[in-house]
């Protein structure tokens, strides 16, 4: 009886237990299973060479944000204004490039009119996140009094300057600018390139001939497409975009930083109790206003790779953007209340949100506005199944 | 006793605008002794507790330590001076492992301030180990341990965080029978290092007749009674832990009703 002692009554887990208990666990099973019902509903086309592409784009686009959000919720604040941030600095990047900057200082370089946008953008998230610290006001009225203030502004900036709330059909910058080629243009041509390479390995010896029926040809290319070769037997994709690695240094950073750092230390203990973590000398509010800037960090990428993809910006872009990104977030296990989540089970969600908000473009049969009933869905299980694991932490199960 | 104290209280005075909290209080504390603080509810134990981990400043009186006239103006000054005060919260997080608890706000770190997690599991192990839990995960979170480790892994980071003085503010409340006893064994663990000081404040005089070497009664902000355990017989301490009120008194009025 003596040498019994309380922690013996933990019971120690082997390897495949802790794996299955591990708070991702939720985000990658769902994962999953999009990944093989998408792949089956779309006979495969969505992991094509071009829809592997397509999917990627969009899942880098919204992991960006989710990371920027994540890393905010663990601290245990909200960010309601990343999609108006979004808007405001593709407004404020698209301008410049075609009114060129400021106080007339000449034409603007995709970089600095990039530069430029950050430093508003950034100063915007520390007066929202000192605003926060400094008045213990709920983040979420704070943030969402800047959803307005920022989708304001934005329209307002857009129609004084360029009578018009978009910019459109601004030259390509990605031809001359090495910096809008590494925001909007393609990356890892590597992985394709090699994709080719043996395709044409595998594809020798076939070809077109002119005795094939129509569904004959179709069939052709189709098997093509899963070789990176077009119709004219060359090089079908040549890239991913660029956004994947944006994708990759983000979400990367922040693992590393909240596995491995001090800061992602302060992170975690900030979201968990803010007065414990204060009592032992954690810089609480310099925490979260680090990470509002953060978030602002991560909308105003988003934005500039939108912007240098699309040699456009609009008013209404980064629309519902806040809310997507908290979705993934609570979908990859970050608790609502903070102090708790992994990056990796945000990648996870953001994997998952992508491919159902493509499928539209993979299922034909598919209403695309399946996609909202399907988030709102998963988001109730996962924040059910989050809940659940906090409890169980805290001793409630 | 031969050893010298480590902290003495001498005199002090707390008054918040006309209400006086403490009316002249004196405390010695001496390394390797488990001094006990005792008194009812607003006898003025944590003023006291507050003024010595820096919290308040005494309207007048000195603290020395190690001989030393100190004055503290906040919490980090008691902390340099090697005060550490476990508190009733603990100041932990739940959702947190032990060894990310144990080094909140003073992580280990190597350059860019990458943590050195395997050295930090490593320490807080040995700490703990030390005065009473033998873990096996230090990436255990701390919501799954019992009232009781906690208490130990607030009491293990602030003696490795440099403790001379150990200020335990009613560590025993809250607990189950059983986990308090953990908690006294530990208290016990640490006065037998021998260099530590330790202020045990409590309400419940079997858990002080236990562990105590010294004593002092607080009421209405005064020292009404204070000794070693020798000095002062078994009776005598449940008189003054009422406040100096006789039992029988009480015994009288009760039956009153």
């Amino acid at each position: 009886m003596t040498d019994r002692s309380e922690s013996d009554r933990l019971q120690q887990e082997n390897w495949l237990q802790r794996t299955v208990r591990r708070p991702e666990i939720g985000a990658f099973i769902v994962m999953m299973i999009i990944i093989v019902a998408l792949a089956m509903a779309s006979g495969g086309k969505a992991f094509n060479a071009l829809g592997l592409k397509n999917n990627i784009a969009i899942i880098a686009q919204l992991g960006i944000i989710a990371t920027g959000a994540a890393l905010l919720m663990i601290a245990g604040e909200f960010d309601l204004s990343i999609g108006p941030m979004i808007a405001f600095a593709g407004m404020s990047i698209a301008i410049m490039m075609k009114w060129g900057l400021p106080f007339g200082l000449g034409e603007a370089t995709p970089f600095l009119a990039f530069l430029i946008t950050l430093i508003m953008t950034l100063a915007f998230g520390w007066l929202i996140g000192t605003i926060v610290v400094k008045s213990g006001l709920s983040s979420f009225i704070v943030t969402l009094a800047f959803w307005f203030f920022l989708r304001g502004l934005t329209e307002v900036c857009f129609r004084l300057i360029n009578q018009n709330t978009n910019v459109s059909g601004l030259p390509d910058f990605k031809k001359e600018s090495w910096f809008a080629e590494q925001m909007g243009g393609e990356v890892f041509g590597w992985f394709y390139d090699a994709w080719y390479w043996i395709g044409t390995k595998i594809a020798a010896g076939v070809e077109f001939t002119g005795d094939m029926t129509k569904s004959e040809k179709i069939d052709l290319i189709n098997y093509l497409s899963f070789l990176n070769i077009n119709r004219k037997m060359e090089q079908w994709v040549t890239g991913f975009d660029a956004r994947l690695f944006w994708f990759i240094v983000i979400a990367g950073a922040a693992w590393y930083v909240l596995a491995r750092t001090q800061l992602g230390s302060w992170i975690y203990a900030t979201g968990d109790n803010k007065e414990s973590a204060r009592a032992n000398g954690v810089p609480v509010n310099r925490v979260k206003v680090g990470l509002f800037m953060f978030s602002a960090f991560c909308a105003t990428i988003f934005a500039t790779c939108q912007v240098f993809d699309t040699n456009s910006s609009d008013a209404a872009k980064g629309m519902f953007k806040e809310l997507e990104a908290i979705a993934i977030a609570v979908v990859g296990g970050i608790l609502m209340t903070g102090g708790f989540g992994t990056i990796v089970g945000v990648v996870f969600g953001a994997v998952t949100f992508g491919l159902v908000a493509n499928a539209v473009f993979f299922i034909p049969w598919i209403d695309g506005a399946w996609f909202r009933v399907f988030v709102g869905t998963v988001l109730l299980a996962a924040v059910f199944a989050n809940e659940r694991i906090r409890k169980r932490i805290t001793g409630g199960i | 006793m031969a050893e010298k104290s480590y902290m003495r209280v001498e005199n002090v005075v707390k008054k918040f605008g006309p209400f006086t909290a403490l009316d002249g209080v004196d405390l010695d504390v001496t390394p390797g002794e488990i001094h006990a603080l005792l008194g009812d509810n607003g006898a003025g134990k944590s003023t006291l507790i507050k003024i010595l981990s820096g919290v308040h400043q005494p309207t007048s009186g000195t603290i020395y330590v190690d001989e030393k006239k100190v004055f503290f103006r906040n919490p980090r000054d008691a902390a340099a001076a090697g005060i550490g005060t476990v508190y009733q919260d603990l100041a932990i997080n739940q959702l947190m492992s032990v060894t990310r608890n144990f080094f909140m706000g003073r992580e280990l770190t190597s350059t860019f301030g990458v943590l050195r997690m395997d050295d930090m599991d490593k320490i807080a192990h040995e700490e703990m180990k030390k005065i009473g839990i033998d873990f096996s995960d230090p990436s255990q979170a701390v919501g799954t341990m019992s009232g009781g480790q906690r208490q130990t892994l607030a009491i293990a980071r602030a003696i490795y965080f440099g403790a001379k003085v150990l200020i335990l503010d009613e560590p025993t409340s809250a607990l189950g029978q059983k986990q308090q006893m953990e908690v006294l064994k530990t208290i016990k663990r640490v006065r037998a290092r021998g260099d530590i000081a330790i202020i045990f404040i409590t309400h419940n005089e079997i858990h002080s007749k236990l562990i105590a070497d010294r004593y002092t009664f607080l009421a209405l902000g005064k020292v009404i009674g204070a000794g070693t355990k020798k000095e002062l017989a078994g009776e005598d301490i449940r008189r003054l832990m009422a406040g100096g009120a006789e039992i029988s008194d009480l015994e009288q009025e009760l039956s009153v009703i």
